[in-house]
């Protein structure tokens, strides 16, 4: 639209003069108030009836343009007051759900150095670090469900999914039960067993033979219980008392 | 004159009247943008605090289980350090954002965690951190 571009060129020394114009229209001045309040209109320049100064006319743009205008203001400040609210309440949530797998983490971690220090059983150590990424394709698979939700209801599903798996310390959860999410809660439950288990074999696959050897079976949804039983059996191997996983949750 | 006067009062009043309405429901739609916007970033800092002090935790407790389990007298010290950070854990607010020692008290944990892993002559490296395990963010 070169003819705006045009119009805004001339806006400039035409406003100066007008001012002490005399023979100026009185509508000018209503026209520059106007201007500075609506810079994103459309302008379009014509020329004034007999010859005057050249007035600016604001097309009626409609109610199209005040509208998305207000639209993208009102977005803006709405965003404002709930960007904070929402990054506290998806902290809370990140946290509280990621941290017991933190938690596993840094004990199969703690397992794999005291290997290191006292049994260079390398099969022993390989099946720690083989949970170690099973844990963490657990973690991430958690964070990316997590940070997919875009509904409350759901996350508190997930929550509720996670404390079906014997994760202790999930006290917020508890209170967030809802009995009519139940069915809900079952099939996400499911899913989520589901997809963790497809992540899990893929780890599996890959030189387990350590794992296989053991006559112990795979649960139908390993997930995070087929994990935490695998670092039980762990630990019973090295020697050491079961007591050592009592901060985890109840085995 | 008095012609054009009267279209820019009507263009004026419906410009406010369409701006309010446009107002409202855009600042209807902001707000659960936001809500959106900032759940999903508050969510993945949340889980990488998260994360770190549970590492933490679950390692600070396995090894205080094992230690407990063959304890000599050169573990007291080890010992000491142990407690000292599960306290300082234990004591962290790890699910606040708006905690204001958030990074002073984190530095603080994770030099201990340092301390304890050298005390036990443990690479404080591998696995520990969330990217050795395959967690990247």
């Amino acid at each position: 639209m070169s003819w705006v571009q045009a119009a805004s060129l001339v806006q400039g020394p035409e406003e100066e003069g007008d001012v002490f114009d005399e023979e100026a229209d009185e509508s000018l001045l209503v026209q520059r108030e106007w201007q500075s309040h609506m810079q994103r209109r459309v302008k379009v320049k014509l020329r004034g009836e007999g010859g005057g100064p050249l007035l600016y006319r604001v097309v009626s743009a409609g109610a199209g343009s005040c509208e998305k205008e207000g639209y993208r203001d009102g977005i803006d400040a709405g965003k404002a007051v709930t960007l904070q609210q929402g990054f506290n309440q998806g902290y809370k949530e990140g946290a509280e759900v990621i941290i017991n797998y933190g938690q596993l983490r840094g004990t199969l971690s703690a397992l794999l150095s005291w290997c290191h220090l006292h049994d260079d059983s390398s099969a022993l150590v390989s099946k720690i670090n083989n949970l170690l990424d099973a844990v963490g394709q657990c973690e991430e698979y958690v964070l990316r469900h997590l940070r997919s939700v875009t509904s409350q209801p759901h996350v508190v599903d997930l929550l509720d999914s996670l404390q079906d798996m014997d994760l202790s310390h999930v006290a917020p959860a508890e209170e967030k039960i809802d009995e009519a999410k139940d069915e809900r809660f079952c099939e996400n439950n499911a899913e989520f067993n589901k997809n963790c288990s497809k992540n899990l074999s893929q780890v599996d696959c890959s030189s387990l033979e350590c794992c296989r050897a053991q006559e112990h079976e795979r649960p139908e949804n390993p997930s995070l219980t087929w994990i935490l039983e695998q670092t039980a059996s762990l630990v019973k191997q090295l020697g050491v008392s079961i007591d050592i996983l009592q901060h985890l949750k109840q085995l | 004159m008095a012609g054009d006067q009267d279209m820019f009062d009507a263009v004026v009043m419906a410009d406010e009247r369409f701006h309010g309405e446009g107002y409202r429901e855009g600042y209807e739609e902001g707000s659960s943008l936001g809500m959106i916007e900032g759940r999903r970033h508050g969510t993945l800092h949340g889980a990488k605090v998260g994360s770190e002090i549970g590492c933490y935790q679950g390692f600070a407790f396995a090894w205080r289980g094992l230690l407990h389990s063959c304890a000599t007298e050169r573990d007291s010290k080890k010992m000491k350090v142990l407690e000292a950070l599960i306290g300082m854990i234990q004591k962290f607010p790890y699910d606040d954002p708006t905690y204001d020692k958030l990074h002073e008290d984190l530095d603080r944990i994770r030099g201990k965690f340092k301390q304890l892993c050298s005390l036990l002559n443990v690479q404080p490296d591998f696995k520990i951190s969330a990217e050795g395990s395959g967690l990247s963010f």
